[in-house]
């Protein structure tokens, strides 16, 4: 992952994805990524629609998590998901972009919640990277 | 990582790390574990995250960590904590996502000779019968009006629809329903989510599981509860489904601005919370109350429909087919409930993650059938293996504020457990030792594995020697339904 990316870890109970980015924004959207492939959420046949979004939180974390967070709902209650994912983040606190959203087909696992356990989003010399454990 | 040379041993299943292993401790932890399972339980964060939870303020006396425990998020699954009342907190995160996850256990006086020929009907008609899998929707529609009902009533709400029997709500920890749920501190956004799920199982670890009873080691608290060597019985394991997520990821994020205008330092952000008599701790604990009394109306319409799907099977087979409810109980949960703490009757708030309450005799909540004997504790074990029923005992009350395990707890990840399990062959596996299972998914079926987790057996040899609980019955599976 020079750029950016996801692995899965272990974790004894839930599941753990370490994501890096070339920045916030990236890295959000690195995260949105193993997230939907961890859920195996996958999109159908039909009309997108683009919806923008502005997110601002404390911080860094605060950021990351409410942004996942949005996605799930999105495929729980609103059984949509996001097929392009443009973002930028302004600083540490804000987060602003646009998805395209498919209907979605499929999705075969739950993921009940996104937490803040040990969650630090650190700089490296590509840019940022963290470990989100989400509960499931 | 806590090294096994940082525990002290304290008894033949008791083990502590002193208050003194890290400087913001403020209680020490005790483990109660045999070899085996305290080496697992040094496999992970458990321990690593039950020092953590051991910095909270106000709390009293110790963390108690159960023999199932394992690794959570922020505090660890199978970990006790009480805080002191008016100013020790609240934590969402030390109750969990899922609020009230719980099991119910219902009985029957079907013998399992007479049943087994239409075991695979009973099955099919419980998958059919209880919705499940990932985003699956109930069949009772509600009105926002009306689900602001059920936060406020639970199981009673149930019963007034028609979804619950005689004596139902009394075999259900609190009657079903806890006092100061207050749906107006629940968000829009929760009630979305909830609204469309009520009387369904969900995914992941819950389950409708149909046993055997298999062994019983104490005659009068099994004839108390109507268990029957050989005869058929029901678990329902499941919670508060996506309402009760929102609710804690909501106050997840509220809290962190409590936190830090009650100047509370953490150690992990997930562990955030507020004083229990702030503003913001009253807000949770009626959001809390709302989304436990949708988990107790979400299991009492499961047991509905597995009333429904029993009849169905075995209905006109020459069986009582009448299934009556031993218990409901929670295991994500935080109480106000009256300890002794340094010799005198104290209010804490006790959080309980991953355990379940297990008083002792005399307890006044109890129904009087089983108030000379305890409180009823379900326990069950991984898939394919045993159950067990259990009754809460003055230990419990003694040394882990009325608490014991939950089951049968993790000790692989899921990860690995994908890895190394393939679903169809587990399945097979399963079928070839008599146990029937419907699954949903699976991948997820290989992810819940019996080799993925702790011997319950073992487990539950911890809790019975320490005395933190009493073996009444072990179960065994026959048929399994997973979403």
């Amino acid at each position: 992952m020079p750029g950016g990316g996801f692995e899965e870890i272990e974790h004894t109970a839930d599941w753990a994805l370490r994501v890096h980015g070339t920045d916030l924004a990236d890295l959000c959207r690195q995260a949105a990524t193993g997230m939907l492939q961890l859920a195996g959420a996958e999109p159908a046949d039909g009309p997108t629609r683009v919806e923008s979004l502005v997110f601002t939180e404390a911080d860094a974390e605060g950021v990351l998590v409410r942004w996942l967070e949005e996605v799930l709902y999105g495929l729980e209650v609103r059984r949509v998901v996001p097929v392009a994912m443009r973002l930028r983040s302004h600083g540490e606190v804000r987060l602003e972009g646009d998805m395209t959203l498919a209907p979605l087909a499929r999705l075969e696992k739950a993921i009940k919640a996104v937490t803040f356990h040990a969650l630090k989003v650190t700089p490296t010399k590509n840019g940022c990277e963290a470990t989100i454990v989400f509960d499931v | 990582m806590i090294q096994k040379q940082d525990i002290l041993r304290r008894g033949p299943w008791t083990w502590e790390i002193p208050a003194s292993h890290r400087s913001d401790m403020r209680v020490p932890v005790r483990l109660f574990a045999d070899e085996r399972l305290l080496e697992d339980a040094l496999g992970d964060a458990s321990l690593e995250q039950a020092v953590n939870a051991s910095t909270l303020p106000g709390l009293v006396s110790h963390v108690t960590v159960m023999p199932d425990v394992h690794q959570g998020y922020g505090f660890p699954i199978g970990g006790v904590a009480a805080t002191l009342l008016p100013d020790g907190i609240i934590s969402p995160g030390a109750i969990g996502y899922d609020i009230n996850c719980g099991v119910r256990l219902l009985a029957s006086r079907v013998p399992i000779a007479k049943a087994q020929p239409h075991l695979r009907t009973l099955a099919s008609a419980l998958y059919a019968n209880c919705p499940s899998g990932v985003g699956v929707k109930g069949s009772v529609p509600l009105t926002t009006k009306e689900l602001d009902r059920v936060c406020r009533e639970g199981a009673r709400w149930a019963k007034r629809s028609g979804y619950a029997q005689e004596g139902d709500l009394e075999a259900t920890e609190e009657d079903g329903a806890i006092d100061g749920a207050d749906p107006e501190s629940v968000s829009a956004r929760a009630k979305e989510r909830g609204r469309p799920q009520l009387g369904t199982l969900g995914a992941g670890n819950h389950f409708i599981e149909v046993d055997v009873v298999d062994q019983i080691f104490h005659k009068d608290a099994a004839r108390a509860m109507g268990l029957e060597e050989g005869c058929l019985v029901i678990q329902i394991h499941c919670g508060s489904r996506g309402f009760g997520h929102q609710v804690c990821s909501d106050y997840v994020h509220d809290f962190h601005g409590a936190a830090a205008r009650y100047g509370i330092r953490l150690p992990d952000r997930e562990l955030v919370c507020a004083p229990l008599s702030s503003p913001e701790g009253g807000r949770y604990q009626a959001a809390m109350g709302s989304a436990a009394n949708y988990a107790f109306a979400n299991r009492q319409i499961l047991a509905h429909h597995v009333r429904r799907s029993f009849e169905q099977a075995l209905g006109g087979k020459g069986s009582d087919t009448g299934l009556h409810q031993v218990y409901d109980i929670a295991h994500n949960m935080g109480k106000v409930e009256v300890h002794q703490v340094d010799g005198r009757p104290t209010r804490v708030c006790v959080h309980r993650k991953g355990a379940t309450r297990a008083f002792g005799p005399g307890f006044e909540g109890l129904p009087p059938r089983y108030r000379p004997l305890g409180q009823p504790v379900l326990v069950p074990g991984s898939m394919g293996t045993a159950s067990w029923v259990l009754l809460g005992t003055a230990g419990s009350m003694e040394l882990s504020f009325g608490s014991t395990c939950h089951g049968a707890g993790r000790r692989m990840s899921r990860h690995q457990a994908k890895r190394t399990v393939r679903g169809d062959r587990l399945r097979q596996q399963l079928e070839e030792a008599g146990i029937i299972v419907i699954a949903g998914s699976l991948p997820g079926l290989a992810e819940e594995a019996p080799k993925a987790y702790k011997d319950v057996d073992a487990v539950v040899e911890v809790v019975s020697q320490v005395g933190i609980a009493a073996k009444v019955a072990r179960l065994r599976p026959v048929a399994v339904i997973k979403g």
